[in-house]
């Protein structure tokens, strides 16, 4: 196959001559010899910071020891490096950023490093959760912004993608692009591999856009070239997109699995990136939430998202139920009562009213169906997450309600595997019906690289009445912090914007917001726990949050526990007001839960306006 | 075993390129000596337990490439550190005009004041011996260091820099007691004054 010359007219913009000509040294070979030590011991130290698990040993001695050779240092230094990785001398790490920040071949651009890292990691084709994890420290440590390795990250996948592309189309002429896809990955594999590798640096070369023209050129350059060019690229590009090449998408349940009875992956947007975020829908209402991805319209948090639908019948029912109750319960002062009593803690099974007793059937049924579905919903998706049906790549999770509860189980069953590891980069759950003792938690930190995000609300009184049998102790994830000691876990309180269960669908946009998720307007939110001031700063204003960065830094956890309830009427009494002022500046048309002003008035506005209380659904 | 471990103590090796920094450890870690050793990239990392007075300290020694292009690396080692080990080789006199940078290095990035020094003149085995040993002597106890001279070649005392520098650490609680506290014990401050001076009191309070 003659690659060269049919690519080199399509991509006139080939002017950087650096990323052509004579092959490029990965940056990270650029550096002085010192500063190669740096950067090593300064990655063994955020290692060692970041993953201090006794089974997550053999990564960071693997890591250390592959990273020494890609930086081309002497073996003599790996002992250091090993002593780095295992927790030793990460007293020096700031001073080790400061030197390695200077060094002159980055010439004052730190985001070199984040991208030589980057093409390190992805050289052979599997993108870890913990390797993501691990550069978005380092990128935090030499102050480099996420977009930037974002924008890195785009840059590789362009550059293999267009080697992809341009096979795509001969192969499109003659037969239908859907059918095809398979084949012409099997085709490019077994084609590339009798070119050399010098084409495929030709073609990608070109990719060098100005902002990240050194980049590029590493990435494709030389040891990159040899890694990436000719098949490797290829092999790579199936690796991390999933070996199918459909990837999620083309994910079909192939039988009916226990009692599972649909499950299927809907894309939420366009685009493919680096990683990937799926979302998990609780429950489905009538009106705007009745589909899987509506609650989903604001989340921005990978260009390659996808929403788990499942189980629709039951959930429909289960929404419809919660609806019920909540209709039924007209009285404000009530609900607010409610609310209250969930707050301070005092909730027994005698307090529920008798209203709401009577009720209590509607809601059971369908909500016992939908826990125990959830549950096999969620090892479901352990065992696709395990076979890599998604790439290669980290996968984020962020589901509400029983979504949360898929997310429970997924990691649970992944955590009963041996190759459960650097899969799955964060988990985001939101007013999770689950166990919300912290050693049911425990064995989630070997399977989440990043963050474990539990953002609960105190005052739900739906959650703790749908839960009143099944567990009499009450201690609910979404209700409550998890009091997991861990750099990962991070408990955000939702009480202040969530007044209800079914809040979580319609306040998402602000509740992501909240919990540090990358929204559509605004960009650059997500930061890692470590990174100091990268934390959003609207979480830090509309939720107050509790962080467990470290055992030994934070006090004991006796000092969180007893103070919620009493601290509960205080920021929920000053919530109140703002949210009394909000809808009044507000012009009436455009609702809370979209962006779009609706002339018909948003279907859930209308009906809060009915219902109950505007402040209160 | 662990629990044996009194305390765990960070020492740092410095001093000119080719002194002997690393022959020093390594005689002293795994008791050989290479007279053909490269020079060290960037810094060495090794563990050694000792037993000084019955009291058992874990060192961690980093011994630091004394090369001018690994000079910008330094300062990351101080922090932290309870003993530095200062060397200078007895047969080149400018390794030990130089002890002066070494020193004010040493000011600028320690963290804390009390932390114990100690000035080793290596290589005594050598003919071509072009600093006197009272020059050593003098050196030290004007900055107030602990003074030895050593070979690593011969053995001669190396095993002794290293139990001096221990003892005298242990004999300034300030510096490592708060390492003790990781373990959950911790000593009150009148028990401290105490044991002072006989190190050997106190700690079989632990």
């Amino acid at each position: 196959m003659a690659t060269g010359d049919r690519r080199s007219p399509r991509l006139p913009q080939v002017t950087e001559p650096a990323a052509q000509g004579e092959p490029h040294v990965p940056t990270g070979r650029e550096l002085t010899e010192a500063n190669r030590f740096a950067y090593a011991a300064l990655c063994g130290i955020s290692l060692s910071q970041l993953f201090p698990e006794p089974e997550q040993s053999s990564f960071c001695t693997e890591f250390v020891a592959s990273l020494v050779k890609w930086l081309e240092l002497s073996e003599a230094v790996l002992p250091t490096m090993t002593a780095f990785a295992s927790g030793l001398g990460g007293e020096g790490a700031d001073m080790f950023a400061q030197t390695l920040s200077k060094d002159p071949v980055l010439k004052g651009d730190p985001s070199l490093i984040t991208q030589d890292l980057l093409s390190f990691f992805l050289r052979d084709g599997c993108y870890d959760a913990r390797a993501r994890v691990l550069v978005c420290h380092l990128s935090s440590l030499l102050q480099v912004p996420l977009q930037e390795l974002e924008l890195l990250e785009d840059t590789f996948l362009e550059s293999l993608k267009d080697t992809g592309e341009e096979e795509s189309e001969t192969a499109e002429a003659s037969r239908k692009k859907k059918e095809n896809r398979r084949k012409w990955k099997r085709y490019l594999l077994i084609g590339l591999a009798t070119v050399g590798g010098g084409t495929v640096i030709g073609v990608t070369g070109g990719l060098a856009a100005p902002l990240v023209a050194a980049g590029a050129a590493t990435i494709i350059g030389s040891a990159g070239a040899a890694a990436l060019g000719s098949a490797a690229g290829i092999a790579i590009m199936t690796s991390l997109f999933g070996a199918a090449g459909a990837g999620l998408t083309g994910y079909k349940m192939k039988k009916r699995v226990g009692a599972i009875e649909e499950f299927t992956f809907l894309p939420l947007t366009e685009g493919r990136q680096l990683h990937i975020t799926i979302a998990i829908t609780g429950w489905l209402a009538s009106g705007k939430y009745r589909t899987f991805s509506a609650p989903w319209a604001a989340l921005a948090h990978s260009r390659e998202q996808y929403c788990l639908a499942w189980e629709a019948k039951y959930l429909m029912e289960l929404g419809n139920a919660l609806e019920t109750i909540l209709s039924g319960l007209a009285n404000v002062v009530a609900q607010e009562a409610l609310k209250y009593t969930v707050l301070s803690g005092i909730v027994a099974a005698l307090t529920w009213p008798a209203s709401l007793l009577s009720v209590a059937n509607v809601i059971d049924n369908p909500w016992g169906v939908c826990l125990h579905r959830s549950a096999e919903v969620g090892k479901h998706l352990a065992h696709i997450l395990l076979s890599r049906q998604q790439g290669r790549r980290p996968v984020t999770l962020i589901g509400f309600s029983l979504g949360a509860r898929v997310i429970y189980f997924c990691l649970q069953e992944m955590a009963q595997e041996k190759d459960c590891q650097g899969i799955v980069e964060d988990v985001v759950l939101l007013g999770a019906p689950v166990e919300g003792e912290a050693r049911h938690w425990e064995p989630f930190r070997k399977v989440v690289s990043g963050r474990i995000v539990n953002g609960y609300c105190r005052g739900d009184w739906l959650l703790s009445f749908v839960y009143r049998t099944s567990s009499v102790q009450l201690r609910v994830a979404g209700l409550q912090p998890v009091q997991l000691q861990d750099r990962r876990m991070e408990n955000v309180d939702l009480t202040s914007m969530v007044s209800g269960h079914l809040d979580y669908a319609k306040q998402m946009d602000d509740i992501l917001k909240a919990v540090g998720v990358r929204t559509r307007p605004g960009w650059g939110e997500k930061g890692l726990l470590l990174a100091p001031g990268s934390l959003p700063s609207a979480a830090a204003t509309s939720a107050s949050r509790t962080s467990h960065q470290d055992g030994k830094s934070q006090g004991p956890e006796a000092g969180d526990t007893p103070s919620d309830p009493s601290q509960a009427p205080a920021p929920e009494g000053l919530h109140q007001s703002d949210r009394d002022s909000l809808p009044a500046a507000a012009s009436p048309c455009i609702c809370s839960h979209g962006v779009e002003s609706n002339p018909l008035g948003c279907p859930d506005c209308t009906q809060e306006t009915q219902g109950p209380c505007p402040g209160l659904h | 075993m662990d629990e044996d471990v009194l305390t765990t103590l960070k020492i740092l090796i410095i001093g000119e390129s080719g002194v002997g920094k690393s022959s020093l450890l390594l005689r002293f870690t795994d008791d050989t000596f290479d007279p053909e050793l490269a020079a060290t990239i960037g810094v060495d990392f090794k563990v050694k337990t000792i037993s000084v007075d019955g009291n058992k300290a874990k060192l961690a020694i980093w011994d630091t490439a004394g090369q001018e292009r690994f000079r910008t690396l330094t300062p990351s080692y101080y922090r932290g550190a309870q003993g530095v080990i200062l060397v200078y080789d007895v047969t080149r006199r400018d390794t030990f005009v130089k002890l002066d940078n070494w020193l004010n290095e040493l000011e600028t990035y320690c963290t804390r004041n009390d932390i114990v020094n100690m000035l080793v003149g290596n290589k005594i085995d050598k003919e071509n011996r072009e600093v006197d040993r009272n020059e050593g002597l003098k050196f030290a106890r004007k900055h107030s260091m602990l003074f030895i001279e050593a070979s690593a070649k011969t053995c001669d005392g190396v095993q002794c820099a290293f139990e001096e520098l221990v003892e005298k650490i242990i004999q300034t609680p300030g510096l490592w007691e708060s390492e003790t506290q990781n373990k959950g014990v911790k000593l009150s401050h009148r028990e401290e004054g105490h044991g002072a001076g006989a190190c050997s009191g106190y700690c079989s309070v632990l």
